[in-house]
């Protein structure tokens, strides 16, 4: 999929980027200043619908680079490929008083393949220029002209792209013929758009922002893009890689696809059609058979990316796949839907965007680009079950934190429709940990610890089930495990794969000088495995609701044997926390059987809190890290 | 510096040796190879190459001198983690239409186990993809098909290149292990390469054999040595914590052009042989001497950087500081210049070389007598000593020489103080290139130390907030790394916003920071801070942990053992010191040990101390790293000193109310 720095501009202008030039940087209004490394100080994006098979995107910029943080907006990358030739790229710098610099053109950038050490192949292009600079404040200009023999796919107008950069003006103008019905969604827009009939007779839509403030990275907050102002475009009627197609909503462009993109590429062997029906012949359930069906895919097949052709909608052909046995997402999912198809299971396509932070495709508002992914669904009657086809690990029916808890849609052959993945609770997100301990007289430390993860926790450890006590294998669970001179004497992993998997590790390890001794007393910090990595750092102001992407639970029971006639010195271990957003307990005390029992449970609820919580969510994490960070000192009983 | 070199004798000594394995047969398996279910020699290995053959030579087929190389290899990959070793990318330079390399044949099978039986898969060549990656170089890219635990993957091609400098190197060892790799040159007797084999590892076996006639040109002929070298059960390499670049310790098998004769006029072509040639041609060289001379350009602007300078180490720091600020370093390395000095001087844009020998012109023009030292970068590997090979050096920077001292300079980095080198630069040796003297070694050290020093001197009030003060200085490339940190923020206050915010229980209330831009002066940062420590000060015991900032809380070191040296790049030295004045009621109940460890060799220290005078409490810690780099022998005395360290910054000190 494509994306230019800012999103694609379109328009006919071959002129001098912009007729005003006044780039002065003194003339920056100051209240755009504060945390701005970079302001836009025009951007002027037009996208030209001339006819279904000619849109034309035009990009003007202009922005003021004030310090090397906002280097990156000086970076101009450009997509292209077949089938989105660049028109025209010109541009030229200015020093802090607006004097020109330098101009450039076409030939002063660099071409690479934009491969991206990701996918075995791909045949998209990429222009880049960088201009060399020596004192900031610069302003940089430039202008991008892109042709595409299409109406689907349109870049978003998106004023302000990055945290921490200031915008003087921007605008935006839709340009299309009078039969070209354009939709479009605006998020964070304060204005109201502008419809109009330019001297052409063509339909005019523009948007216009002006002095929007840089926008500071605060921790917990959503989803950028659910913070900065966007407006997004999609056709009717459309044309698109020898295709014409329409579509209002969701369920027209699930129909679309499916019709178009993926109807045809399910055909199998007839010997693998056989063989899928002799594999599941004999089993009863359609669940069962599913599963079956999933594993044999998962064992033979790989994830590779190669992108190649229409702008990487279409799988590759089920036969291609079950002949190579690799493919990319689409290709792996088209391929289980195939054999599924073989043993008369029912499943759907299902387009997603898939990362750990949760993003949904739009529920009213259908258009092409929202989706990075595809899984595919399997509707059991009254129990519906998802399949990630891209590893060869994951259990059946399981889809990790990767595309959990959103809106994807179903390309059906009864259309489109929009299905909401499962979520994992942070009840579902556990991970419990028990392990008994023996502390020696010199503070040596010899023990067991088992714990188990679920949920979103399951893939936590990502080590090999059937490759064990390796070298490396340990030296990453001494990464986990931060105890000083830790020694894994043996470790191993239960897997319980299922539709809620489990995974057991069981860790044998010794340490030496675990407790520090000073005086007859021994010091130790009681909570050595699970303390949280930091406090999120306090905001003089906060801007943004608090936001907590995904909710877990953590029980730790540690329980330490320590030699006899010792007794807690130190004020005791007491502490119990409830907010709303969650959750945390922690004790420490000395039984009758020589015995240090330490307990900890964190729960963190996934939502969004008013931004006024945020100062509430730091002292909850300064508390914890005090408890996690608790020292106990031991001495002799007198 | 660990590096192993051999250098090996090629044209002499012919033996007529032993037969040789040679080239093993295409598309078969066995039955061992598909049911073995481990690496024996190294269980945890996810794939192993089985059988690995590489053949190079030159052909002068249709009259154009090409190099040609073959590969063939065999690799068992026994679970998915190793399916990698299934995605295959062969780079091929290019330079234009004509002259560039190419990939003649290729093919390549999966075998498999499927229901029992050995299944074969083909590479599918509609599968096979070239990627146009930049002006310079194009990639073959391809994955195996039918990849599943347990399988055989094998493959060959044939590379055709007209690059003849580069004889094709060969690498014994990567990140998997090997059962065996052999490589097979032939070269005719008119070219004569330079053989260096590199690595822990010896040779198996060489094999030398003459082969008659078997290269000719324009009717004349001539000899050839074919020669194999095998090595066997060569294990995977596994990179370690600060260490240099992995080429200083895989081996491999390197051939640099020496000399030829060209078989039409019987004239013997020098191309790389001492020091002397290497001097004279980079003396007169377009992009290197040339540019070194172009002291001319800066004849008007000098007056002007030199104003106020009266010293040669005045007048020499304010060249450089001219130089950091008036070219923008592009991130191209190399020797040569790109676009010369002139032009990046006008377009305020260069390259390594363009920077650094502009700096070298500049300073001659002002009369300051400056050389040019060649180098490799640490991620580029340790120059061969052996002989001169100019190819190992991608880098080169600047050394006045003022008085009886001299400094070394690189101006690509404008926060770098006059005198100190990048850290990428700090590798073994370099190169000085004199314009009229013969060419020597140098030692590439850091010029100075790292200096790191905490100073906090607090008071606990009765809310139970520490107050006081905290001043920070650093030098060296600490001093070069805090600079750096805070230039990352758009203001020093916004920098200062962030660690009072990151800090979570420090509240910042007034801060100073001096010598920001005075990078030859420590970096000094002062803070008036509150710590928010106790809840009130009325406690019958207080613990305190004096390590507020700054605690080693994890041993860096964590191998049982390890086989390269430690590299730290630069000798430290880190200053903690606290004073914590107590209200009168309190008394130290348990004094932390204090506690002192060296390292043999005056290699460096650790002193822990505590005083007590009056209700003012003093602690501080030393360390002291004083080598650059450390031999594996020496691993575990470091190691243990970061232990001592760690368990010294985790101890409480305890205060009770007196009675």
């Amino acid at each position: 999929m494509i994306r230019l720095l800012y999103g694609l501009a379109f328009c006919l202008l071959a002129y001098p980027c912009f007729a005003q030039t006044n780039y002065e940087a003194a003339s920056i209004p100051k209240d755009l200043m504060p945390y701005a490394s970079a302001v836009v100080r025009k951007m002027e994006q037009s996208t030209e619908v001339k006819d279904f098979d000619n849109t034309v995107e035009n990009f003007k910029i202009a922005v003021t680079i004030l310090n090397k943080n906002g280097d990156e907006h000086a970076d101009i990358v450009i997509p292209y490929d077949k089938g989105n030739r660049i028109k025209l790229i010109k541009g030229a710098v200015y020093d802090e008083y607006g004097k020109l610099v330098k101009k450039f053109s076409e030939s002063n950038f660099s071409d690479y393949s934009a491969a991206d050490g990701f996918s075995l192949f791909t045949d998209n292009r990429l222009k880049h220029y960088h201009p060399a600079t020596i004192s900031y404040p610069y302003t940089i200009e430039y202008e991008v002209q892109i042709a595409s023999k299409q109406s689907l796919n349109f870049s978003d107008w998106v004023p302000n792209h990055f945290l921490g950069t200031a915008v003087e003006d921007s605008r935006y103008e839709f340009v299309c013929k009078p039969d070209f019905n354009l939709r479009y969604k605006e998020f964070n827009f304060p204005g109201k758009v502008i419809t109009g009939t330019n001297a052409a007779g063509q339909k005019t839509y523009t948007w216009e922002v002006k002095t929007l403030k840089a926008i500071r990275n605060e921790p917990y907050s959503p989803d950028y893009e659910q913070i900065k102002t966007v407006v997004k475009f999609a056709p009717e009627n459309f044309y698109y890689e020898g295709i014409n197609g329409s579509f209002n909503n969701w369920a027209e462009l699930g129909k679309w696809q499916y019709e178009n993109l993926l109807k045809s590429r399910t055909a199998l062997p007839n010997e693998t059609i056989s063989y899928i029906k002799a594999l599941t012949d004999t089993i009863k359930s359609p669940k069962q058979k599913a599963k079956v069906i999933y594993e044999y895919m998962q064992n033979r097949t790989r994830y590779i990316s190669i992108q190649v052709g229409i702008g990487g909608f279409r799988p590759f052909l089920a036969s291609d796949v079950d002949r190579l046995n690799y493919g990319d997402c689409k290709a792996l999912v088209n391929y289980t839907q195939s054999l599924l198809k073989a043993a008369s299971i029912e499943s759907y396509y299902c387009i997603v965007y898939g990362n750990s932070r949760k993003r949904s495709l739009l529920t009213d508002f259908a258009s092409m680009s929202q989706a990075n992914h595809v899984i595919l669904c399997v509707p059991f009657k009254n129990d519906t079950t998802w399949l990630e086809c891209t590893s060869q690990k994951i259990p059946f029916g399981f889809l990790g934190d990767f595309t959990d808890d959103r809106w994807v849609l179903a390309c059906t052959p009864d259309g489109g429709k929009l299905l909401h993945t499962p979520k994992y609770t942070a009840d579902q997100n556990r991970q419990i940990r028990k392990a008994n301990l023996t502390m020696s007289e010199n503070g040596g430390l010899t023990g067991n610890m088992m714990t188990t993860f679920e949920g979103a926790q399951y893939e936590n450890r990502a080590l090999d089930d059937n490759n064990q006590d390796t070298k490396k294998e340990i030296e990453q669970l001494k990464e986990f495990y931060p105890i000083d001179n830790l020694e894994v004497e043996s470790f191993s992993y239960k897997r319980q794969k299922g539709i809620a998997p489990v995974n057991q590790e069981d860790i044998k390890l010794a340490a030496t000088d675990f407790a520090a001794q000073s005086a007859g007393k021994y010091f130790f910090m009681v909570n050595p495995v699970n303390r949280v990595s930091g406090v999120p750092r306090e905001l003089r102001t906060r801007t943004t609701a608090v936001y907590i992407n995904r909710g877990y639970t953590d029980i730790d029971e540690i329980t330490y044997t320590v030699p006899a006639g010792l007794k807690i010195e130190t004020n005791p271990l007491f502490i119990e926390i409830n907010k709303p957003f969650g959750q945390f307990k922690a004790t420490a005390t000395m039984n009758t059987q020589n015995q240090l029992v330490y307990k900890r449970q964190i729960k963190m609820i996934d939502g969004t809190y008013p931004k006024e919580s945020y100062q509430e969510l730091v002292d909850f994490y300064k508390q914890v890290s005090d408890a996690d960070n608790y020292k106990v000192t031991l001495a002799k009983r007198n | 510096m660990i590096k192993i070199l051999l250098a090996l004798a090629l044209s002499t000594s012919l033996t007529a040796g032993l037969a040789h394995a040679g080239d093993f047969p295409y598309g078969s398996f066995n039955l061992a190879e598909m049911d073995m279910k481990s690496y024996a020699a190294d269980p945890s290995a996810h794939a192993a190459v089985l059988q690995e053959f590489g053949k190079s030579w030159i052909s002068t087929s249709g009259d154009r001198i090409r190099l040609i190389h073959e590969y063939h290899v065999k690799i068992k990959i026994f679970d998915d983690k190793a399916f990698e070793q299934g995605k295959i990318e062969i780079p091929l330079h290019k330079s234009d239409n004509e002259y560039f390399e190419s990939i003649q044949s290729l093919s390549g099978v999966t075998y498999y186990t499927d229901n029992g039986s050995v299944q074969r898969a083909e590479l599918d060549p509609k599968q096979i993809f070239t990627e146009n990656s930049s002006k310079y170089l194009d990639v073959k890219k391809f994955a195996m098909p039918n990849l599943r635990p347990g399988c055989v993957i094998e493959y060959k091609y044939t590379l055709e290149s007209p690059y003849l400098n580069n004889f094709r190197k060969w690498e014994f060892q990567t990140d998997i292990p090997k059962a065996s790799s052999e490589y097979e040159v032939r070269i005719p007797a008119a070219y004569n390469y330079k053989v260096t084999l590199q690595g822990f590892k010896k040779l198996d076996n060489t094999n030398a054999e003459v082969e008659k006639e078997c290269f000719s040109i324009g009717g004349n002929k001539c000899d050839c040595s074919k020669i194999s070298y095998v090595m066997n059960n060569v294990p995977a390499f596994v990179e370690e914590a600060h260490m240099t670049a992995p080429k200083n310790y895989l081996s491999a098998i390197y051939f640099e052009l020496n000399d030829y004769v060209n078989l039409y006029n019987g004239a013997k072509v020098k191309v790389t042989q001492d020091w002397a040639d290497i001097d004279r041609g980079l003396k007169s060289d377009e992009e290197f001497g040339s540019q070194m001379k172009r002291t001319g350009l800066f004849k008007e602007a000098l007056p002007k950087i030199l104003t106020g300078s009266t010293t040669d180490l005045d007048k020499a720091k304010a060249i450089y500081a001219y130089i950091q600020k008036n070219i923008k370093y592009n991130h191209y390395y190399g020797i040569y210049t790109d676009n010369g000095i002139r032009r990046a001087l006008d377009t305020h844009s260069g390259s390594v070389a363009d920077i650094n020998l502009a700096l070298v012109a500049a300073l001659n023009a002002a009369g300051l007598n400056t050389e040019a030292v060649l180098l490799s970068t640490r991620d580029h590997g340790i120059i061969n000593k052996l002989y001169p090979v100019k190819s190992d050096f991608n880098y080169v920077i600047a050394k006045v020489n003022i008085a009886d001292k001299s400094y070394l300079l690189d101006a690509t980095d404008p926060m770098l103080p006059f005198g100190l080198l990048p850290i990428h630069c700090i590798n073994d040796q370099g190169r000085v290139m004199s314009l009229n003297k013969p060419s020597y070694w140098i030692d590439l050290k850091a010029s100075q130390k790292e200096g790191n020093t905490f100073i906090l001197d607090l008071t606990l009030q009765t809310n139970g907030k520490l107050k006081g003060t905290f001043t920070r200085y650093a030098s060296g490339y600490q001093a070069y790394n805090n600079r750096k940190e805070i230039k990352k923020f758009n203001t020093v206050d916004e920098y200062i916003e962030n660690l009072d915010e990151r800090l979570t229980k420090v509240k910042i209330l007034e801060s100073k920071i001096q010598n920001l831009d005075s990078l030859d002066a420590p970096l000094a940062e002062t803070y008036q801070v509150e710590i928010d420590l106790y809840d009130g000060a009325d406690h019958n015991r207080l613990a305190f942990n004096p390590f507020i900032l700054n605690r080693i809380t994890e041993n860096p070191f964590k191998l049982a053992e390890r086989d390269y040296p430690i590299d730290w790049g630069a000798p430290s030295d880190t200053r903690y010191m606290l004073t914590l004045h107590m209200p009168e009621q309190y008394m130290v109940e348990a004094p932390p040990a204090t506690a002192a460890l060296s390292l043999p060799n005056k290699g460096g220290m650790f002193v822990s101390q505590f005083a007590s005078q009056d209700n003012a409490y003093t602690f501080s810690h030393i360390i002291q790293i004083n080598n650059s780099i450390y031999s594996p022998q020496e691993y575990p005395y470091l190691k243990e000193l970061f232990n001592k360290i760690v368990q010294a910054e985790k101890a409480d000190i305890i205060f009770k109310k007196k009675s």
